[in-house]
């Protein structure tokens, strides 16, 4: 019995009756003669195995590789490997948004000033479950220099050029770069790491300094937007949206269509779409630096930037922060600036703060004013006062009771 | 878990007032008629040797913090052979210090050289023991190495520290092939420096798991060849037959093996225990279930702390509330029994092992959970609700009880099952055995491929190579018609967006285990888990699900979701699945015929074929293949149960299922099993032979039509419930048995008297089969069906058999046109694991084995030690079942003398 069909038939599991099993199993051996009887049996044990191989539309002529350099204005630099160059002059604009602001380095908080050339990375993968079986068909970095941005795509257009697209990339990093990606600390550079192990690479990159976008875009928006992907960013902070891209996740099949059949269309089209995510990824860097500079502009959670530079050791610049905007706080927020502003000695600031949570029931500032008004302000009735709009915890009646006592000694001496 | 040498005392000389001796005397007294056969097994003293010159200093002070200051003979052997470079095999008994086998060489290679070691367990729970026992050692020591357990359980934030800094790392089969093979880059430093892998519970690596562990490990030496490793195994089992064999399949090599234990072991008495018969003319005995709760009340009364294995998940809940009912009344006191099992939550095990431990409890209730190697501490008495099936795991169990300086009493309950019935009644057979052969088949087809996609997805494969037996480059042409590999140059590229590892399950065939959840009190809360396989047989809508003995219906099954939601309920019945399976034969692939002229009239219709019979080889069969099948065990006990109802209740209760599968649905198995062959078969008829036996591939469905509610104690039935769920389907391979319409014809008076006949020969064939061909137990199904695929047989109600097409309504035998009665056994797998061939190749035995049985069985007209239960009806049908079955057994005996 011939293999294919033996593993057609083993695999039917489904709901199918007998007989339809039967005659699928009868079909696949009378219409597709296999010579192999391994293969056979096989496809006997599987009567419904996967046929995503087999059918191959002829509606376009198959695109030799070198047509498709063409095509997309790149090169062959190695066999199988089409890099493609481009250079986006910042006088022009991206989806409307203006280039200029890139002539400034973005800086976001705790980034120390200075040289360090920013490379902006995306690749295009062969899925997006992971694992050693899945590789990056398509590498895209971008720099900005003085008038433009530099960009650079590898793409690979057999498995055996993958060696070479990753040499390729590594060349280009200097010691002092520093990467920016989007989700590239659990994706992107994870992958690569992975790819040039696979490939007996030395993956040396992976000691330099990377900034992935998401993190900071989650930190200042994560609360105000249902999802913070690079399309939102784009959406909400760049102010564009994208027209007639290929989504990310029909990548594997474009790369696997153009393998298996020479059809180049929609690999074309990913091309484009990693060309877009690597500018957007310049632009957005950007952005998120001007946005930190007018929070009220963009729409920025001000707690969380509040508390973001405070981390980074800006504590006056999140008190400034805090205090321009003190009527436009959230809860968080406000306890975070009475908690600065007393940090710096600011008192009466920091009981105005306190009092207005108290007024809304918030239990840390009564706590917070009983404390102020027993240690600092000395006016141990309003201490009083605030102890007993606390729940009696152990604690709480223990100030009490000391609160109490220092009252006696008071009204005694005096 | 290995016990230091020094704190065991040379055992035997137990005053006369052990506890556990004292009991066995009193069942003795009490009860010996019921005691079939006993084994005392002496104490035996340690045999020590000094620790190896050259291990480290570091580790002696480890070792005599741990009290260790020799070593047994097996632990130096292993020693030496792992120092040698060999892979090496270690089968001692349970408790003989095992585990210092594989850490002392693991953790020198550890302080010498950082050499890597990855250790495989069956179970998380095994690895968590295990992580635990190493850094005893390590602190006693101050070795400074890094031991870690990586699974499914393990925070994806402390992965990456597993990964890089481990010394050691702990994990299951499940987690190698689905987390860490397919992801070897994060893995390069380890594997790049992997000295040891270290195999424990090697037996459990058998049937379907096993032949899945052996490509995982194809797949694992594939990878370190890739980063220029070669690890040495080191592998841990408890006794089989074949321990360097089953080895040498798994790491694909040879294998040195160490048998001779020098541990120490306590003195261990046995009683085989029969349960009394209480009405002999249908077979009929006391329940095991009955017995095996006075044995266990009696122990725990004496406070000794007992175990009690069952074989099913239900027999485990049932037990387990009869024990509760009589020491855990009050619900003020801590609980003193608890049932274990698999399909309850980690925490919830984890919490019970703990108790055990502590000796919180006295009595618990498992299944064959608790066989392996998860340390629960000492007990003292193991009571067998029914023979579990094989020689090696009935030793394991037994095993559970007498780890201390105490004697230990263990006590195997037969079932009525036939082969239970069958150890009872020649005990020198089981007292005189030697444990089975673990059998794996790495190169099933279905297996091997998914482990190709697998080994494909992980690392290219390259023209030439192997992996496996089958032709790797059809294998991989085949993967690239599907779409999922891409031939370029000379190698072979995964070309699909998919993770393979993740649609293919070690464990079992389909994917998605069933979560229960509670909605009680409006909350949902996750209660326990069922395998996708066992779920239309326990969480159907209206079964009765058991959880520590507590009752809960299922209200609503979400079968696409995975999901049964339960409340609980105060019901005083369980609830047992009805299935029926049929079989459409696809291809014969051998096939022989009987060559002597038909000889079957002169059997007559009501009388034995005694010429048959008495040519059968006597009892040669049982030596050579005891074994038999676990799974059995699980039906006949409640058969037995049954019994009280016998007037009252239909019937029904007799007929038993035809699976030999796992003993929840076997009780009172209603099962209905049938069969149909092509046509083609028809054309029978004109063969000269009596009957013709043939192997092939067959077409199968099982179904799930309904439900009984049985009554707690009384085992009535109170009621039917219809179940509505996706047939099951499979192809797989079988064996089948037909007779020449001409001979039966000639033979049987009737055709329902040939129905009856087929249907007692299937159930004598199908034990003997069993334990024959063991592997794993529920690895052989049975059906009887026709040659037309018009029809299967079950046994119906009446006890008779009947003829049902495939819709499930009855059919008269005699408004059939051409009557071709087939008798199937099936290997119970998709694709077969490699059952049918050997089936085919030792059909003369079968056939004479189970002639040999029905003849020499006891009973008058069949019971269900034999050709299955009968009802009391029969025996003024007019014809004896029994005779019936010995005439077809003889007409397929007949192809081959």
């Amino acid at each position: 019995m011939r293999l294919e069909s033996r593993l057609s038939r083993l695999k039917s599991m489904g709901s199918d009756s007998i007989d339809r099993a039967e005659s699928d199993s009868k079909r696949s051996i009378e219409s597709d003669p296999i010579d192999s009887p391994l293969r056979a049996r096989l496809a006997q044990l599987q009567s419904h195995g996967r046929t995503t191989g087999r059918h191959v539309s002829t509606t376009t002529p198959a695109l030799p590789v070198e047509a498709l350099a063409k095509r997309l204005e790149g090169k062959c630099i190695a066999e199988g490997v089409i890099r493609i160059r481009q250079r986006v002059p910042l006088a022009g604009t991206l989806g409307g948004v203006s280039l200029t602001a890139l002539h400034d380095e973005p800086r976001l908080p705790g980034e120390p000033g200075g040289s360090r050339r920013h490379v902006y990375i995306d690749t295009e993968t062969t899925g997006l479950s992971g694992g050693s079986g899945t590789l990056a068909f398509l590498l895209g970095v971008a720099v900005v220099e003085a008038d433009a941005i530099d960009l650079t795509q590898w793409l690979i257009t057999r498995f055996a050029a993958e060696a070479a697209a990753l040499s390729a990339f590594a060349d280009i990093l200097t010691a002092a770069d520093r990467l920016v990606s989007y989700n590239g600390k659990s994706y992107d550079l994870p992958l690569l790491i992975s790819r040039f192990r696979m490939q007996g690479l030395r993956p040396d990159f992976q000691t330099l300094a990377h900034l992935d976008l998401l993190h900071p875009v989650r930190r200042l928006f994560g609360k105000r937007w249902n999802d913070c992907r690079l399309l939102s960013v784009e959406e909400r902070l760049l102010g564009f949206r994208r027209v007639d891209d290929l989504p990310g996740s029909e990548a594997p099949a474009a790369w696997f269509r153009y393998l298996r059949e020479g059809q180049a269309e929609a690999l074309i089209r990913v091309v484009e779409h990693n060309r877009q995510d690597i500018l957007s990824l310049a632009v957005a860097h950007a952005a998120l630096s001007q946005a930190i500079k007018q929070p009220g502009a963009y729409d920025v959670d001000l707690h969380a930037l509040a508390r973001w530079l405070y981390d980074c050791d800006a504590e006056e610049q999140a008190r400034a922060l805090l205090q321009a905007n003190s009527t436009a706080l959230c809860a968080d927020g406000k306890r975070l600036l009475a908690r600065l502003l007393r940090r710096a000695g600011h008192w009466p600031q920091a009981v105005a703060v306190w009092e207005t949570l108290a007024a809304g029931g918030c239990l840390e500032s009564i706590e917070r004013l009983a404390k102020y008004h027993e240690h600092i302000s000395k006016d141990l009735g309003a201490a009083q006062r605030c102890c007993d709009r606390l729940p009696p915890t152990p604690t709480i009646l223990h100030r009490r009771q000391r609160i109490d006592r220092k009252l006696n000694a008071t009204r005694q001496a005096g | 878990m290995s016990t230091p040498a020094e704190k065991l005392v040379p055992g035997g000389t137990a005053p006369a007032v052990d506890p556990a001796e004292a009991l066995a005397a009193r069942l003795r007294a009490q009860y010996a008629a019921r005691i079939t056969g006993e084994l005392v097994i002496p104490a035996k003293h340690g045999q020590y040797v000094a620790l190896p010159q050259d291990l480290d200093a570091r580790l002696r002070t480890a070792l005599a913090g741990r009290g260790v200051k020799r070593l047994y003979t097996h632990q130096a052997a292993a020693w030496e052979s792992v120092q040698a470079g060999k892979h090496t095999v270690i089968v001692t008994p349970t408790a003989s210090g095992k585990t210092l086998c594989y850490n002392l060489p693991v953790l020198q290679a550890a302080l010498h050289e950082q050499a890597k070691a990855l250790y495989l367990f069956p179970t998380k729970a095994l690895a968590q023991d295990q992580v635990a026992e190493l850094m005893a050692l390590n602190e006693a020591g101050s070795l400074g190495v890094r031991a870690f357990t990586f699974d499914g359980d393990t925070p994806g934030d402390a992965r990456k520290a597993v990964r890089t800094r481990g010394d050691i790392v702990v994990t299951n089969p499940d987690m190698l092939h689905q987390g860490i093979l397919p992801h070897h880059t994060k893995w390069a430093q380890f594997f790049e420096s992997l000295r040891y892998v270290v195999i424990d519970e090697m037996h459990s690596y058998r049937g379907v798991f096993g032949s899945h562990v052996a490509n995982v490990l194809r797949r694992l030496q594939r990878i370190c060849r890739f980063y220029g490793s070669e690890p040495r195994f080191i592998l841990c089992s408890a006794t089989i037959a074949n321990p360097a064999e089953l080895a040498g399949e798994l790491i694909n090599t040879g294998v040195h093996a160490i048998t001779d234990s020098g541990a120490p072991q306590g003195a261990k008495q046995l009683l085989l225990w029969n349960p009394p018969v209480i009405n002999p003319d249908l077979g009929i005995r006391a329940s095991a279930r009955s017995q095996t709760t006075r044995i266990a009340k009696q122990a725990v009364q004496r406070g000794l702390k007992s175990i009690v294995f069952a074989q099913s998940r239900l027999m485990v809940e049932v037990l387990t509330k009869y024990m509760k009912d009589a020491f855990d009344r009050d619900p003020r006191n801590p609980a003193r029994v608890a049932a274990y099992r698999g399909g309850y939550l980690p925490s919830e095990r984890r919490a019970m092992e703990k108790k055990l431990r502590a000796g919180e409890l006295d009595c618990v209730v498992s299944t064959s959970a608790l066989e392996l190697g998860v340390d629960i501490g000492a007990l003292d008495v193991c009571v067998l609700n029914g023979y579990p099936g094989t020689v090696a795991g009935t030793w394991q169990r037994l095993g559970r009880a007498g780890r201390r300086q105490r004697t230990a009493l263990g006590v195997l309950v037969a079932s009525s099952l036939p082969l239970d019935q069958y150890i009872i009644r020649n005990p020198e057979f089981f007292l005189g055995a030697s444990p089975e052969q673990a059998r794996i088949d790495p190169d099933q087809l279905l297996i091997l491929l998914d482990h190709i996609r697998c080994a494909a997805f992980e690392l290219p494969f390259r023209d030439g190579d192997v992996f496996g037996k089958e032709d790797l480059g059809e294998m991989l042409t085949y993967l690239q018609e599907h779409g999922v590999l891409h031939h370029e140059g000379s190698q072979w590229h995964w070309m699909d967006d998919s993770y393979p590892a993740n649609s293919v399950s070690l464990r079992s065939v389909a994917e998605g285990n069933f979560v229960v959840i509670d909605t009680s009190c409006g909350a949902q809360t996750v209660i326990a888990e069922v395998d996708y396989s066992s779920a239309p047989e326990t969480i159907y809508e209206g079964a009765i699900y058991m959880v520590q003995s507590a009752p809960y219906q299922v209200e609503r099954l979400d079968w696409e979701g995975r999901k049964a939601f339960v409340t609980r309920t105060r019901a005083d019945y369980y609830t047992d699945a009805i299935d029926y399976t049929r079989l459409k034969i696809l291809e014969e692939q051998q096939s022989e015929s009987a060559a002597t002229p038909n000889r079957a009239g002169d059997g007559a219709p009501t009388g034995p074929d005694d010429s048959n019979v008495g040519t059968a080889p006597g009892r040669n069969y049982v030596s050579t293949h005891r074994g038999g099948d676990g799974v059995h065990a699980g039906h006949g006990d409640s058969i037995v149960g049954t019994a009280a109802g016998v007037g009252t209740a239909a019937g029904r209760d007799y007929v038993s299922t035809h699976r030999v599968g796992d003993g929840v649905h076997a009780e009172h198995g209603d099962s209905m099993v049938g069969a149909a062959s092509p046509p083609r078969l028809s054309g029978l008829a004109p063969a000269g032979g009596a009957s013709m036996v043939s192997r092939g591939e067959v077409h199968l469905v099982r179904r799930i039509v309904g439900y009984k509610k049985i009554r707690y104690y009384t085992h009535e039935n109170v009621g039917y419930g219809h179940i509505d769920l996706p047939d099951q389907e499979m192809h797989t391979s079988a064996v089948w048995w037909q007779v020449n319409p001409a001979a039966l014809d000639a033979t049987f008076a009737s055709r329902q008297q040939a129905l009856d006949g087929f249907l007692g020969a299937g159930y004598a064939l199908h034990i003997v089969a069993a334990m024959r061909m063991l592997s794993e137990p529920r690895d052989i199904g049975r059906a009887v069906g026709d040659g037309n695929a018009d029809w299967f047989a079950t046994v119906g109600a009446s006890g008779r058999g009947q003829l049902r097409n495939s819709d499930g309504e009855a059919v008269d035998p005699l408004a059939l046109q051409r009557f071709t009665p087939t008798l199937f056994l099936y290997d119970n797998y998709p694709g077969g694991i490699g059952i049918s061939a050997p089936l085919f190749d030792n059909r003369e035995t079968i056939v004479t084995g189970a002639q040999a049985l029905v003849a020499a069985c006891e009973c008058a007209h069949g019971c269900p030690s034999c050709i299955g239960p009968i009802l009391a009806s029969d025996e003024v049908r007019g014809y004896s079942p029994k005779a019936l079955a010995l005439q077809v057994l003889g007409l397929l005996a007949r192809h081959a003398s």
